[in-house]
């Protein structure tokens, strides 16, 4: 223990002087004057705000009506939106949707967990030992060019057609970002923080229990969404190779009939469960953000 | 009684100028001190000449350097409870808010959890942030992090503590007022104090000697003794003319 102050914690005294101390005045709290914002404007500027990330979508439908309507295309081609929508809705009412979505999920999710455990687990690794990062990224970083597709005719001869070679592959596309993210954090890791934590004794589990991990919140986030749509996007080209059910499987099956207006439901699907698996993880790292901001801004 | 001697012998330090390159700067050069036990020294020069380097390597952050750093006549071996600092540039951890930033230090305290609250919430206010206790770094102003610091370099109770420009973002009030705490405690406690500064009324306010040096190589220029009763009169002429003297010393070096 490197305290030369001996002092049994019994005998603790207060370090400061009882009494005589005379204390700073607190320092002014927060200005209480408030600036009155025009309420209307207030009101239509927020209303903007929230119609902005809608105004693209619902340009690219007002042109997809119109296309239909125009004769742009043919019905074969670019089925119009309310057939869409009721192939949508036969899918759902027929039991089909769920179906083929909870393969999908099933499938994305442990393969997700798979790849992102393993990923953190090497990132971690290659970050706490030098020797092991040395050993390793290169090769890491060799595989890690290979796509999905390289590697399907080799992973359909060792784990055959079935679930297995699904966790495998989409395990190994979330596998690389978040390993690659979880290695970052170690190298970003603040230095003068760093010596803080020296200058308090942290042992080497502290330092990265209460200095690492909490610096790497934001770039570990970053990993697990980027590893999430890496696994949401060769989950689809999975199941378009080799599989009966999914909703990859029905963007094939719909091609084969030609029935686009089934591929252009299930492709609303997928992009719909992505978005909203991508909005939890953001709604998760703003939560575990609360009260700090982060050091970057934004250009304005 | 504490034995918190500290000897500096022959310390000289060079970094690599570039990473890489084999050309050398030196940035200390011989540097000789003899603190004793419960002192408080007061360093000033020139920006760039060491000062923060300096006290690096007394708390043991870096450890090549030339020459010897003892502590109580046994030589340093990396950093330790016993020696606090308050950084020139504050370091607080971003994610926590004041009270757990003071608290940081006491990760490895032997204190019971509520004598830790307790201690924290004392050296907050010490400070005057107890409205802050809340606040994230981010939230409140240069000078208050640098309050902030102030208390969690003191919250531990190193029996040396290194100061680098602790006061420099304050206003002449509240920093009139820190230096006289920081005096208090340092009477109360007899811990070793090594304060930098580019202050010379704090230096010579607070220091039993006043360490000036100079640039290029960084060394020991001159070490006044402040031999004035406690606490000091700023317009004592005793005062004013060891103001000026050290004043003087600067005015040569530019
Ligand atoms: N890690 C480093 N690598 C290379 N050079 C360094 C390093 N740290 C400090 N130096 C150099 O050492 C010299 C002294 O730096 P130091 O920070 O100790 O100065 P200082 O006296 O504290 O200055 P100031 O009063 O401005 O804080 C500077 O010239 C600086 O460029
Ligand atoms: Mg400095």
């Amino acid at each position: 223990m490197a305290r030369a102050q001996t002092v049994a914690p019994e005998q603790y005294v207060p370090a400061l002087p009882k009494g005589n101390v005379q204390r700073l005045p607190p320092a002014p709290t927060r200005p209480v004057r408030k600036v009155e914002v025009p309420r209307t404007w207030a009101w239509s500027s927020q209303l903007g705000d929230r119609a902005l990330p809608w105004l693209l979508p619902l340009a690219v439908l007002g042109l997809w009506f119109l296309g239909v309507e125009q004769g742009w295309l043919s019905e074969q081609v670019l089925p119009p939106p309310a057939y869409v929508y009721e192939t949508l809705s036969d899918l759902f009412a027929s039991g089909d949707l769920w179906i083929n979505a909870a393969a999908s999920l099933q499938r994305v999710v442990v393969g997700f967990a798979l790849g992102a455990s393993i990923g953190v687990v090497l990132g971690l690794a290659m970050g706490l030992s030098k020797t092991i990062e040395d050993y390793l990224l290169p090769t890491f970083n060799a595989i890690v060019q290979i796509p999905v597709l390289a590697w399907l005719p080799f992973a359909l001869l060792l784990f055959g057609i079935g679930e297995p070679l699904k966790y495998v592959l989409i395990a190994k596309a979330a596998l690389v970002p978040i390993t690659l993210c979880t290695l970052q954090a170690f190298h970003q890791a603040p230095k003068g923080l760093l010596e803080a934590g020296r200058a308090y004794g942290f042992s080497r589990w502290q330092s990265v229990i209460f200095i690492v991990l909490p610096a790497a919140v934001p770039t570990l986030f970053t990993g697990l969404r980027l590893g999430f749509t890496k696994a949401w996007l060769s989950l689809v080209v999975v199941e378009l190779v080799a599989s009966s059910e999914g909703l990859g499987y029905l963007i094939v099956y719909g091609r084969q009939l030609f029935q686009l207006d089934l591929v252009m439901a299930a492709v609303v699907v997928v992009g719909g469960i992505g978005l909203l698996i991508d909005r939890g993880f953001d709604y998760a790292e703003r939560r575990l953000n609360r009260g700090r901001t982060p050091a970057a801004g934004r250009l304005s | 009684m504490l034995n918190n001697s500290l000897t500096l012998e022959n310390i000289s330090k060079r970094f690599a100028s570039r990473p890489g390159s084999t050309s050398q700067l030196q940035v200390l050069d011989n540097i000789q001190l003899n603190i004793a036990p419960g002192e408080f020294i007061s360093i000033v020069g020139a920006s760039g000449c060491g000062k923060s380097t300096l006290l690096r390597l007394i708390l043991g952050l870096d450890e090549e350097y030339d020459g010897r750093i003892l502590l109580d006549g046994k030589p340093i071996d990396g950093t330790g409870l016993e020696r606090g600092i308050v950084f020139q540039d504050h370091r607080l951890f971003p994610w926590l808010n004041v009270e757990q930033n003071v608290a940081v230090a006491l990760k490895n305290s032997p204190l019971s959890a509520k004598e830790k609250r307790d201690t924290v919430r004392e050296h907050i206010e010490l400070v005057g942030l107890q409205d802050f206790i809340d606040a994230y770094p981010h939230q409140i102003s240069g000078g208050m992090a640098q309050r902030v610091a102030i208390a969690r370099g003191l919250v531990n109770r190193p029996s040396v503590l290194l100061l680098d420009e602790p006061l420099g973002a304050l206003d002449a009030l509240t920093r009139a007022r820190l230096q006289g705490e920081l005096q208090n405690i340092w009477a109360k406690e007899k811990i070793t104090m090594i304060l930098v500064t580019h202050d010379v009324d704090e230096a010579v306010f607070l220091g039993d000697r006043v360490v000036v040096m100079q640039p290029n190589p960084g060394r020991i220029r001159r070490i006044l003794d402040i031999d004035l009763p406690r606490p000091r009169n700023r317009s004592d002429s005793r005062f004013i003319a060891l103001r000026d003297d050290v004043l003087s010393d600067f005015a040569e070096l530019h």
